[in-house]
C-alpha cells in the first residue's frame, strides 16, 4: 500500500495529539506550585460529549471551560469526523495496538453501527431527565480512566520494582546508571507516590475488552459503539468535505474491504461513518480518491437509524431516569459517601460528573477513589474520599482545578478550608484511650484546622483496677471539615478508630441552618 | 604443655572458624561502639537575637565553632523539622534561615556533603516548599548541599538493646550512617509529650507506624534516642508554638522568643528549652526518661552555660 501524504499527515497528527494528552496527563500532578500551570483537562474541554452532558445538566452551560468542544462541533460540521481519525486518543490507541492483538478483517454486521446512535440517544435522553450516563461511554473518559486507574499505577509499580532491584543488588555499570536516572523519573515521568486505586482491575478489563474488539474488526468500538462517534456522525451529516468517487468503482471495489470504517458503499459515501483516515487516497490503485469541498446537496447518504429503533432508544432513556431516581437517597443510605471539597449537591454532582478520573489522578493525598456501587447504581467511577487510604490535604485545591465540568467547583483556598466534606466520629470501642486506657493523640496532632477540631480532654479513668489520668480525644463538630487525616493516620490496625461520615457536609441543601445540621 | 594431635588441631580450627563466621554473620549493630557521652558537665549555648543567620553563627561560636562538630570530608545530615504544610510564621517547622546557616557553617567547616531531610506528616513536596526550606537551601547554590526526599528503600530494622517500649524499629540508614548528625528541631507545644523538642524531632528519621510511639511516648522516644545519637542539637526557638501544636496554623499561638539553644547534649538542650514555655524539665516525661537512662543531663545546674 502506498502511503499517501494525507495518511502520513493523519498519523503525525494522531501521534502528536496522543503525546500532548500523555504529557498533560503527567502534568496532572502537584509539581511544587499550588495552581496547576497547564490546562491538564484539555482532553475533556474539547469533548463534545462532555459539553452535551453539561448542556443537559441543570444550571447554565459552562462556556468558559467548554468553548473548545463547540469549536470541535463546528469543525465537524464542516469537515466530518476528523476528531475520530486524527485526534481521539482512544482511536489512536486502537490503531496503534490493533496489530498486536490481531485485527479482524471480515466486515461485521453493518446493522451494529446503529448501536452507537441508540446508545447516544438513550444516554442523552436519560441525562435530560436527570440521570447522566454519558461519561460511562465517553471514549475520552474511558481512555483517561484506564490510564489513571490501571495503566499508570501498573507502570509505576513496574518501574519501581526495577529501580528497587538495582538498588538492592549491585550490578556493575548498570546499577549506577539506573540509580542515577531515578530522580529524573521520580520528578518527571513517575507519580511521586505509587498510585493506589480500588477499581484498577475492573477498569483495565473494560479497556481490554474494547481493545480486543479489534479482533472482530478494525475500530469496532468507534464504528459500532462509541456515542461520541455517534454525536460527531450526526454533526457531520451535512459536512462540506466530500470524497470522490462517492461510490464503489465497478472495476475495483478495493474500498469495500480496505476501508476501516466501511464508509464507501455501492449507494454512496457515508459521511457520518467516515473517520477521514485518508488511507483510501493511498490504497486506491488508480489514485482516483480525492477529498474536496462539496458542491450542491446531492448524495446525503446516511445510516438509516430506523424509526422503531430511535423510538425504542428514546423510550429507554425516558424510562431509565425515573426508575433510577425512585431509589432511596444514596447519601442517606451510605454515611461514608464523601465527595471532594467543592462537589455540588449529590444529585447535581451525578449529573455533571463525567467520570473522567482527572480528580483522582491529581489528588495529592490519594484520597479520591472510584466508586463501584457506594454512590448508588449510577455512581460508577465517581470520586469518593476514602480517608483510610488517603486524606484531603488542607492547603490543596487541585481537584477543583482539574474538573472539566464544574461537578467539583474550583474553590479558592480560604473557601476550601471552610468547606465541610464530612465529620470525624470517634469509635470508642476501638479508640485506644477509650477502649484500652492507652494514651494516643495521633488524630489531634494531625488535625489541620488552626484551632483544632479534635481536642484532648483529661479525665480520671479506671484502668486495670487503678485510677489513671488519661487524655481522651473529642471532636469539636463545628470546627471539623472532614478532611480525614485523622482516619488516615489513626495508628490502630485495620479499620480506623475515627471515621469520617457525611453528616454536616456543606454541599447538602438544608434550610435555616448556618453551620452544621444542628446549628 | 599439652600436645595436640593433627586431627584435634584441624577439628578445633574448623570449629573456631565456624563459630567466628557465625558470630560475624549476626546482623547486630554494636551500640556500645558509638561515642560515649561525656561524663562531665555538658556545654549549653543560649543566644538571643533578631538576625537569624547572625544568631546561628553566634550560638555556634559559643560552642567553639562548627569545626568542633564537623570535620573536613564529613558527610553531615542536618535534620530540621519540616513536618507540616505550614509557612514560616506559623512556627510549625524549623526556620529556613536556621537550616540554611547551619548548612553553610558545615560547608565552611569542610563537610564533603550536607544532606537535609525529614519525614513529614503532610505531603513532603508541599512541606518542603511551604516551609521555605527548599528556597533557602537552593539559595546556598552548592552541589554539596541537598534537600532530599527520604528514600523509602533506605529504612532498616535495627535492634534496640535495652529498649523499654520496643526492641526493634525501622531506622533511616542515611541518618545513622552519616559521619555527623545535626538535630535542628523547633520548640513547640504538643498534647501528649507536652513539648516537642530535640528528642521528638528524631521521629523524622525512623520508619514504621510512628503513631504507635505515642502510647508510651517517654519510653518510646528514649528507645529511639538510644540508637540515634545526634552530634549536635540546635533548638530553633526564634519563634515558638505555645498551643495547637505541633501543627499550629494560627498566629495567636506563636510567641517570638528570638532564642537559639545549642548543645552536644540533646537532653540538656531539651531541658533548657522547657523554660521558654514556663515549664521545668521535670514536667516533660520524655526528658525525664532520657536522663534516667543516662542519655544526657536534665538538671539545669549541671550544665555549663557558654
Amino acid at each position: 500500500m502506498r502511503l499517501s501524504f494525507w495518511t502520513s499527515a493523519r498519523r503525525i497528527s494522531q501521534s502528536f495529539c496522543l503525546a500532548v494528552f500523555l504529557w498533560l496527563f503527567l502534568q496532572t500532578e502537584y509539581r511544587g506550585v499550588d495552581q496547576l500551570a497547564y490546562p491538564v483537562s484539555l482532553l475533556f474541554r474539547i469533548d463534545p460529549l462532555v459539553a452535551l452532558a453539561d448542556l443537559l445538566a441543570p444550571g447554565p452551560f459552562s462556556w468558559q471551560i467548554l468553548w473548545p468542544a463547540l469549536v470541535v462541533v463546528l469543525l465537524t460540521m464542516l469537515f466530518g469526523r476528523f476528531f475520530c481519525g486524527w485526534i481521539c486518543p482512544l482511536g489512536t490507541t486502537l490503531d496503534g495496538l490493533g496489530k498486536l492483538v490481531g485485527r479482524g478483517r471480515k466486515p461485521f454486521s453493518p446493522g451494529w453501527r446503529r448501536v452507537k446512535y441508540y446508545l447516544l440517544i438513550v444516554t442523552a435522553t436519560a441525562t435530560l431527565f436527570g440521570v447522566q450516563l454519558l461519561g460511562l461511554f465517553d471514549p475520552l473518559a474511558i481512555f483517561l480512566r484506564s490510564l489513571t486507574l490501571a495503566v499508570y499505577p501498573a507502570y509505576n509499580y513496574g518501574l519501581n520494582r526495577v529501580f528497587d532491584l538495582f538498588y538492592e543488588y549491585e550490578v556493575p555499570v548498570l546499577s549506577s546508571a539506573i540509580k542515577g536516572s531515578y530522580p529524573v523519573f521520580r520528578d518527571h515521568l513517575m507519580a511521586f507516590y505509587q498510585p493506589i486505586f480500588s477499581l484498577s482491575l475492573f477498569t483495565l478489563i473494560i479497556f481490554l475488552v474494547i481493545l480486543l474488539l479489534e479482533r472482530v474488526e478494525h475500530r469496532f468500538w468507534c464504528k459500532n459503539l462509541c456515542p461520541l462517534g455517534g454525536l460527531l456522525g450526526i454533526c457531520s451529516r451535512y459536512a462540506l468535505l466530500q470524497r470522490t468517487p462517492q461510490k464503489l468503482c465497478a472495476d475495483c471495489q478495493a474500498c469495500d474491504s480496505l476501508c476501516r470504517s466501511s464508509a464507501v458503499r455501492d449507494a454512496g459515501h457515508l459521511r457520518s461513518e467516515c473517520l477521514l483516515c485518508m488511507d483510501c487516497t493511498g490504497f486506491c490503485p488508480e489514485e482516483r480518491v480525492r477529498f474536496g469541498l462539496r458542491k450542491g446537496t446531492e448524495n446525503q447518504l446516511a445510516v438509516d437509524l430506523q424509526r422503531r429503533g430511535v423510538l425504542t432508544a428514546l423510550a429507554g432513556g425516558v424510562m431509565l431516569a425515573p426508575v433510577v431516581r425512585i431509589g432511596p437517597v444514596t447519601h442517606e443510605q451510605n454515611p461514608y459517601l464523601i465527595r471532594p471539597p467543592g462537589a455540588l449537591p449529590e444529585e447535581e454532582f451525578l449529573q455533571r460528573c463525567v467520570r473522567c478520573a482527572e480528580c483522582m489522578k491529581v489528588c495529592i493525598g490519594r484520597a479520591l477513589q472510584p466508586a463501584l456501587f457506594e454512590a448508588g447504581p449510577v455512581g460508577l467511577w465517581t470520586p469518593l474520599v476514602v480517608s483510610r487510604i488517603g486524606y484531603c490535604e488542607y492547603n490543596c485545591t487541585l481537584c477543583g482545578q482539574v474538573c472539566p465540568t464544574g461537578a467539583i467547583a474550583p474553590l479558592k483556598l480560604p473557601e476550601k478550608q471552610k468547606n465541610v466534606i464530612g465529620l470525624a466520629v470517634i469509635k470508642k470501642d476501638r479508640c485506644l484511650p477509650f477502649a484500652k486506657g492507652v494514651e494516643c493523640l495521633v488524630c489531634e496532632e494531625h488535625c489541620p484546622t488552626g484551632k483544632k477540631a479534635i481536642v484532648m480532654e483529661e479525665q480520671d479513668t479506671l484502668v486495670d483496677g487503678e485510677i489513671r489520668r488519661i487524655k481522651f480525644p473529642r471532636v469539636v463538630d463545628h470546627l471539623c471539615i472532614g478532611c480525614g487525616i485523622c482516619e488516615t493516620r489513626c495508628p490502630v490496625e485495620g479499620a480506623s478508630a475515627v471515621r469520617i461520615i457525611n453528616e454536616g457536609e456543606s454541599r447538602r441543601k438544608r434550610s435555616g441552618v448556618s453551620a452544621g445540621p444542628y446549628g | 604443655m599439652n600436645q595436640i594431635d593433627r586431627r584435634t588441631f584441624i577439628r578445633q580450627s574448623i570449629r573456631t572458624a565456624v563459630a567466628v563466621s557465625a558470630a560475624g554473620c549476626l546482623p547486630t549493630l554494636d551500640l556500645l561502639a558509638l561515642p560515649a557521652h561525656a561524663a562531665d558537665m555538658p556545654q549549653l549555648a543560649v543566644r538571643k537575637g533578631q538576625d537569624v543567620p547572625l544568631l546561628v553563627r553566634e550560638t555556634l561560636s559559643a560552642l567553639g565553632g562548627m569545626t568542633n562538630f564537623v570535620k573536613s570530608g564529613d558527610i553531615v545530615v542536618v535534620k530540621p523539622n519540616i513536618g507540616w504544610d505550614r509557612t514560616v510564621e506559623m512556627a510549625a517547622n524549623t526556620h529556613p534561615e536556621v537550616v540554611k546557616t547551619l548548612a553553610q557553617l558545615c560547608l565552611e567547616a569542610g563537610a564533603k556533603q550536607v544532606r537535609i531531610f525529614d519525614r513529614p506528616c503532610n505531603d513532603e513536596r508541599r512541606c518542603y516548599t511551604q516551609s521555605g526550606i527548599r528556597a533557602a537551601v537552593e539559595e546556598i547554590k552548592s552541589d554539596r548541599v541537598s534537600l532530599e526526599y527520604m528514600d523509602r528503600r533506605a529504612y532498616k530494622e535495627l535492634a534496640i538493646h535495652g529498649g523499654q517500649a520496643f526492641n526493634r524499629w525501622e531506622f533511616y540508614m542515611p541518618a545513622i550512617e552519616a559521619d555527623r548528625l545535626i538535630n535542628v528541631p523547633i520548640a513547640k507545644h504538643h498534647s501528649i509529650s507536652r513539648l516537642t523538642l530535640g528528642m521528638k524531632n528524631l521521629m523524622g528519621v525512623i520508619g514504621g507506624n510512628r503513631g504507635r510511639l505515642h502510647h508510651k511516648i517517654a519510653e518510646s522516644l528514649t528507645d529511639i534516642a538510644s540508637v540515634i545519637h545526634p552530634d549536635l542539637t540546635v533548638i530553633d526557638a526564634t519563634r515558638i508554638l505555645v498551643a495547637n501544636g505541633p501543627q499550629g496554623g494560627r498566629s495567636e499561638d506563636v510567641r517570638n522568643t528570638e532564642t537559639l539553644i545549642a548543645s552536644a547534649d540533646m537532653v540538656a538542650a531539651d531541658a533548657y528549652a522547657t523554660t521558654l514555655f514556663d515549664l521545668k524539665p521535670e514536667d516533660v516525661s520524655t526528658i525525664v526518661a532520657a536522663a534516667r537512662r543516662g542519655l544526657g543531663v536534665m538538671d539545669l545546674r549541671q550544665m555549663r552555660m557558654v
